[in-house]
């Protein structure tokens, strides 16, 4: 009376598969664009950075103009901080690969040698209006406090950006990648916990703070 | 690739694997849905109807069972089982209406359905024995659409499609009036591949040799449809499910009568699995699916709730952690740039399930094209969808806590 159909449980498995492993591609193919994009990005940063490397260590040599010195940094600083946060975003979704982590600690590596270059310039070019705030924290925690401290520091740093933005390079670091330089600028500040802020050389003491008192560590 | 990226692909592909599969066998079986077959010969076929404290509604039961158009229906045995108010009294007064109702009392309450369904399957001398709640109304041609599956000799027994009566006396029981409905739907999709797992208390037949064969109704389980019904499929019988046989069953309107119910089922169905988690890979479609999909249910209804707890407990943690230090630190504690667009694989795996699912719920809803479900109530359906379905996995978690603590009591 009643065929039995139970291939359709084959059939059902084989399409599964196919549309499982179609939807897996267009999930990797979303990756690789998004890392695509930003290998681009941090190309012409890196032909950034390599300038702005170039243009210091004619400071050593001669006299440069500082305004433009700095003002090429303050550019920089702010186009690579703009990358942090689109990558940030990125990397806040679940990830099939792990070539996102490789491109964060590239730009890791970019910024630290934003780090080493804004300090030369600070002390080649002294000026009030050229602040160097540095927000190291860690990447890869599952401390829910320190979680939660990290997204409220990004809030008021970005606030502080926003508000002080043409006085500021504004450098945050994963602490915890792994960067050999890095380790040994952060190792400097004897810092004892994550997440901290360096402003112009100096720990930011007590937590988080406001802005306006991460103001009175501006010059 | 972390852990729970790896636990959300795995349940995103066997939610898929199911939608493609009931879809598969609906599309390949469309038009023997609604099938139905005039049988070779009259079977004489006997009701039992076990009752307990229901005088409110027990004599339109009978009155309703007695507008069936079968003719081959020989006797109703109405089973008191010790009711503590006037159903008894009333039963007789119906016996003396209807000459082939019988009406019986259980010398005690025997504390189950099951019990009073055993205790009136011995009064029945037919080839065929039906049962039916004493709240549940068939339609009258229910029992004539289910008869004709028994011309096949291996058919052991045949079931209903329940609908919810009282739908529109409250949300919840609208809510489970969309459910019954796609749950009939789902099994008689299950029936094309043999792999029905209930034959449900409202309206079932089986055969009566069989029934005897097996010792009628397990009395010790919470569901003995469900029992009675893999006892069948495991002696290699077929059960089979018609779409025309209607029965309307009263529903709970109450949160606390649904979910005593809810809980009863899900311990039955743990009970049930117990008992033949033996015959798992083995008896036919018990072994090879029914059983493997309870099972596999089960686990991934209660893995999924404890994910998703421990997804929102840590969330609710940051975020409460980061608006107590946001307000120290007189920042937004929300703002646009927070807002995360950025699609990524679980996310369009999650809307395409959505979608399916809804495709599926609106089948399941409109196939039939009765009329008792209308564009407005869209939004319950999605309701249905989005927040009844979600409260499940605690059913789970409440009827294994029940299980293991060993609550047996009615």
């Amino acid at each position: 009376m009643l065929k039995s159909q139970k291939h359709v449980f084959w059939e059902a498995l084989l399409i599964a598969i196919v549309v499982f492993v179609f939807g897996f591609l267009m999930g990797f193919a979303f990756e690789s664009n998004r890392i695509d994009k930003l290998e681009s990005y941090y190309a012409s940063s890196e032909i950034f950075m390599t300038d702005g490397l170039a243009f210091s260590s004619l400071a050593d040599l001669e006299k440069v103009d500082c305004e433009k010195l700095v003002s090429s940094n303050l550019f920089f600083a702010d186009k690579i901080y703009e990358e942090a946060k689109l990558l940030g975003k990125y990397e806040a979704r679940e990830l099939l690969s792990e070539d996102l982590k490789l491109v964060h600690k590239k730009y890791d590596l970019l910024r630290t040698f934003l780090w080493m270059n804004s300090m030369k310039i600070q002390e080649n070019c002294p000026s009030e209006d050229y602040n160097i705030v540095v927000y190291l924290y860690e990447y890869e925690t599952e401390d829910l406090a320190k979680k939660a401290t990290q997204q409220v520091w990004s809030k008021v740093l970005g606030d502080l950006k926003q508000d002080v933005g043409n006085r500021i390079v504004l450098i945050p670091l994963a602490a915890d990648i792994e960067l050999a330089s890095l380790d040994y600028l952060v190792s400097q500040f004897e810092i004892e916990e994550y997440p901290a802020v360096v402003i112009n050389g100096v720990l930011v003491e007590g937590g988080v703070a406001t802005v306006d008192e991460l103001k009175e560590y501006l010059t | 690739m972390d852990f729970l990226t790896t636990i959300y692909l795995f349940y995103s592909f066997t939610a898929l694997y199911f939608l493609i599969l009931f879809m598969l066998i609906y599309f390949q079986n469309k038009n023997r849905f609604g099938e139905t077959w005039k049988p070779e010969k009259i079977y004489s076929l006997g009701m039992v109807v076990p009752c307990y404290n229901c005088e409110g509604h027990i004599e339109s039961t009978i009155r309703n069972l007695f507008k069936s158009d079968y003719s081959g229906l020989k006797q109703v045995v109405a089973v008191d089982d010790s009711s503590s108010d006037n159903t008894f009294n009333i039963l007789k007064k119906l016996e003396k209406e209807f000459k082939i109702l019988k009406v019986v009392q259980t010398s005690k309450n025997t504390g189950c359905a099951a019990g009073a369904k055993n205790f009136g399957s011995k009064f029945i001398k037919t080839e065929l024995i039906g049962f039916t709640d004493d709240d549940s109304y068939p339609s009258p041609d229910a029992m004539s659409h289910m008869i004709g599956y028994f011309d096949d000799a291996k058919t052991g027994a045949v079931t209903s499609r329940v609908l919810a009566k009282n739908k529109h006396e409250s949300l919840l029981a609208f809510l489970q009036a969309v459910e019954y409905k796609v749950i009939a739907f789902t099994r008689k999709l299950l029936g094309f591949v043999e792999a029905i797992y209930v034959t449900n208390g409202p309206l079932s037949i089986y055969r009566k040799k069989i029934f005897d064969e097996i010792k009628g109704f397990d009395e010790k389980n919470w569901t003995e449809d469900i029992e009675i019904t893999w006892h069948f499929v495991s002696k290699g019988y077929k059960v089979h499910m018609s779409i025309p046989a209607k029965i309307y069953t009263i529903v709970p309107i109450k949160f606390k009568d649904w979910f005593k119910q809810r809980i009863r089922w899900n311990v039955g169905g743990l009970q049930t699995i117990r008992k033949y988690f033996k015959s798992v890979f083995r008896c036919g479609m018990l072994g090879k699916f029914i059983l493997p999909y309870f099972t596999f249910s089960w686990i991934l209804g209660i893995t999924g709730l404890f994910i998703l707890v421990y997804r929102v407990v840590r969330t609710i943690i940051v975020r409460y952690l980061a608006t107590k230090l946001s307000i120290e630190a007189q920042t937004a504690i929300a703002s646009f740039n927070d807002i995360n667009l950025n699609p990524n694989v679980l996310l369009l795996f999650g809307v395409a399930l959505l979608v399916l699912s809804l495709s599926f719920t609106t089948l399941a809803l409109f196939y039939s094209k009765e009329e008792d479900f209308k564009k407005r109530n869209f939004i319950k359906v999605l309701l249905y969808m989005l927040v009844y379905l979600l409260v499940y996995p605690a059913i789970l978690i409440a009827s294994l806590y029940n299980y293991l603590k060993g609550k047996q009591s009615w």
